[in-house]
């Protein structure tokens, strides 16, 4: 371990922020497990992450905060996950954010239905609430700085495979592809290996680990984004602002959005069932904001899987995976950042105190403990949002009731509460009954209309 | 999708308002299509099929494999503007800042909510088959619910839809807490609120309302698709010999 050097590339606005050292103490529960051996001659418990994004990066600086021997491999040190970037306000808090690493507060999110009506939901925010939209490359290397200051090493690799032990409580071997500071995410670099107790896998959509520990395979949305740089004027209206279409037209299974970050706007969408279609949603989406973006030079065109649901496995002896290695996105709303390094985090936590801080050998049940965890807190958030999919995304009718639903300000309080702070306060059951009975109206109107709809010839 | 597939004459010259981003004033009947096309005929030329603007556009294009990443930097114009929309937008005079003026619906001194509900399913219909732009300085906000519900009821025949409404209402009551002890995971419980109870059972109910009246005799389709997503979630917990999460 000792051999590895650490060739880390940070981009300057994060090296030149020292991680925070005013971030309150994480309070890391100590509970020795009780079967498995003590790790020789002091010794500690060696980890593995695999996968700098936000899943990586906060497993290795819980990991290393709780005693742990922890490597973290990344490959592309300045890379730049295609994602919308936007992040619940809780997030900032339960990871410390400093607020520098929020691009855009916004506080205006504009649902748009088919037949263009628009709802500004975001009128029940309080002054200080709002949804972060942060850069990947900069939130990514801040958290695996973070990680590096808490005493992981970070290092700057492609991962190829990792061999299991033949003994019981022998070593995985992690075998990698050694990038030096210069040769930084190239092709090549020099063929290295080190061994491990437990990994990590936080490597993404299309994870490797994930494949060698054969967790089988999930669903998966293709999402489709550009960034388009627009003129200051038209970017003023974007400000506080994002916007969200649903139709047919933009995406029969999913949403279509324009999402601000620093200097330019994110227009994308994305789709499971008709992939191949997907160039025309998003020239859909396109024609939707039209005025807005019109003008606008593409900087940069991206597409990425979402994974729809986890893996079928996520253990295998001490080897798990979090993120979207694991296939934790939600949705209905494909939010996966916070999941990401929440799994992360937990998993982390697991090991620490399977390990009674990394003096001790763990085991899969220990690694089981953190997706019990993850599953007891979270299903029930996946399980909401997958229902409202199915019910509010299948027809254009349905996405018509979705939207003057959210006029209503009660949903919209119910609604970013949930969001913003993943845990939903108990509302007023008055406010329930009305909004179920609304819901219904909405529907019933909306069936209607269709039904009507379908007689008319144009 | 009906913008791949339909086909319409580009707009004649004569059409064209002078302001570079208004619309042409085109009446809703009769359809302006086949207006487009008799005054293309009648002009003597043969309707000339047009791709939608957007089919026309070349786009960067970086190759989406079936499950890899990809991204390119590009630097190339948003071309909307570049070609003139040939795609004719949604007009009435009784559409008004955004909303039916129900001045306009007025007969014999009461609101005629038929036509209003036979407007809106027009306006619907048309943009469904061409998606508009978003205009900010024109907000959409006509809302359904300022139709009374019983011109809903007079039109659509209360008991068919009392029928409709109550049957789904029931069946997706039972249904919530069927499918919830079905999972095991006992949602329902886990969700120790009331908002959560609501959701769920509107949504159910839901499922059940959208659907086709044919499907819903189909139990046992609704069950696996409210089910499906359950499955992928606790395929995990399936090969371990003890089953089920144990916390
Ligand atoms: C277009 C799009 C928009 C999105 N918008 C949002 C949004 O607005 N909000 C939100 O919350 N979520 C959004 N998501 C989802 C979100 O991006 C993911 O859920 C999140 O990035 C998952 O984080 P992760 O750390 O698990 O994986 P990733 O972010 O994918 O990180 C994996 C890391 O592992 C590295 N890696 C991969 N393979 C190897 C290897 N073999 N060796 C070494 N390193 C490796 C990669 O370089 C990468 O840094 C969006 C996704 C897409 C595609």
């Amino acid at each position: 371990m000792t051999s590895l050097s650490s060739a880390v590339a940070l981009p300057s606005s994060c090296r030149a922020r020292p991680a925070g050292s005013s971030r309150r103490a994480r309070m890391v529960v100590t509970r020795a497990a009780a079967s498995s051996p003590k790790l020789p001659n002091g010794r500690r418990l060696r980890v593995a992450v695999v996968g700098g994004g936000p899943a990586g990066g906060a497993a290795a600086e819980a990991l290393a905060k709780g005693g742990v021997d922890t490597v973290l491999i990344e490959r592309k040190m300045d890379n730049c996950k295609p994602c919308g970037g936007a992040i619940p306000l809780c997030m900032v808090s339960e990871f410390d954010l400093p607020l520098d690493l929020v691009d855009r507060k916004v506080r205006k999110m504009k649902m748009i239905s088919p037949s263009n009506v628009a709802v500004d939901i975001g009128r029940t925010l309080a002054p200080h609430e709002y949804i972060g939209m942060v850069r990947r490359e900069v939130l990514d290397a801040y958290l695996r700085s973070r990680a590096q200051t808490a005493g992981a090493e970070v290092v700057n690799g492609l991962f190829l495979r990792y061999e299991a032990p033949k003994e019981p409580n022998g070593s995985y071997v992690v075998h990698y592809n050694h990038y030096d500071s210069s040769s930084n995410g190239k092709v090549g670099g020099e063929k290295r290996s080190f061994e491990v107790d437990a990994i990590v896998g936080a490597d993404g959509a299309n994870s490797r680990v994930a494949k060698d520990m054969g967790a089988g395979d999930y669903e998966y949305a293709i999402a489709f984004q550009e960034r388009v740089k627009i003129p200051d004027d038209k970017m003023a209206y974007y400000e506080e602002r994002a916007e969200m279409y649903v139709g047919d037209d933009v995406s029969p299974d999913f949403y279509g959005w324009v999402f601000p970050k620093c200097d330019h706007v994110a227009v994308g969408t994305g789709t499971v069932t008709h992939k191949a279609d997907i160039k025309k949603f998003q020239a859909a989406t396109r024609l939707r904001a039209k005025d807005k973006i019109e003008g606008g030079k593409i900087i940069r065109v991206e597409a990425h899987p979402i994974p729809e649901h986890p893996r079928p496995k996520r253990v295998s002896g001490r080897v798990t995976l979090v993120g979207d290695a694991a296939g934790y996105v939600t949705k209905c709303s494909g939010e996966g950042i916070y999941f990401a390094a929440k799994s992360g985090q937990m998993c982390a936590e697991a090991i620490v105190a399977g390990s009674a801080n990394g003096t001790r050998m763990v085991e899969e049940s220990d690694l089981r403990k953190y997706l019990a965890e993850f599953d007891r807190l979270y299903w029930p958030t996946y399980k909401v949002l997958d229902i409202l999919q199915k019910v509010f995304y299948r027809s254009n009718a349905a996405r018509e009731a979705f939207v003057e639903m959210c006029a209503d300000d009660y949903v919209q309080k119910m609604t970013f509460d949930s969001y913003l702070y993943k845990r939903v306060v108990p509302g007023n059951p008055l406010d329930d009954i009305k909004l179920a009975v609304n819901t219904i109206g909405s529907l019933v109107r909306a069936t209607a209309l269709r039904r009507e709809m379908e007689k008319v010839t144009l | 999708m009906a913008m791949a597939t339909s086909t319409f004459s580009p707009r004649p010259a004569t059409l064209r308002t002078p302001r570079p981003h208004s619309h042409p004033h085109l009446r809703l009947v009769p359809s302006p299509r086949l207006r487009l096309r008799r005054l293309a005929r009648a002009a003597g030329e043969a309707p000339v099929e047009v791709a939608p603007p957007e089919q026309r556009e070349t786009e960067p294009s970086p190759a989406v494999a079936s499950n890899g990443t990809a991204s390119k930097a590009a630097t190339t114009a948003v071309k909307a503007e570049a070609v003139p929309a040939p795609v004719p937008s949604f007009r009435d005079a009784r559409w008004v800042n955004g909303t039916w003026d129900l001045t306009k619906f007025e007969k014999g001194g009461v609101v005629d909510w038929d036509a209003v509900i036979d407007a809106e399913a027009r306006r619907r219909k048309w943009l469904e088959d061409y998606p508009e732009a978003t205009n900010t300085d024109e907000a959409v906000i006509f809302d359904t619910s300022i139709i009374p519900w019983w011109a809903w009821m007079k039109r659509f025949h209360l008991p068919e839809a009392e029928k409709l409404n109550g049957r789904a209402a029931m069946v997706g009551f039972f249904m919530a807490y069927f499918v919830d002890s079905l999972t095991g995971v006992g949602l329902v419980d886990q969700m120790g609120n009331f908002f959560c109870k609501t959701l769920l059972l509107v949504a159910v109910a839901a499922v059940l309302l959208i659907r086709k009246n044919e499907d819903l005799d189909n139990l046992k389709n609704i069950i696996d698709e409210t089910t499906f997503y359950d499955k992928q979630w606790q395929a995990t917990w399936q090969d371990e010999a003890t089953g089920g999460p144990k916390n």
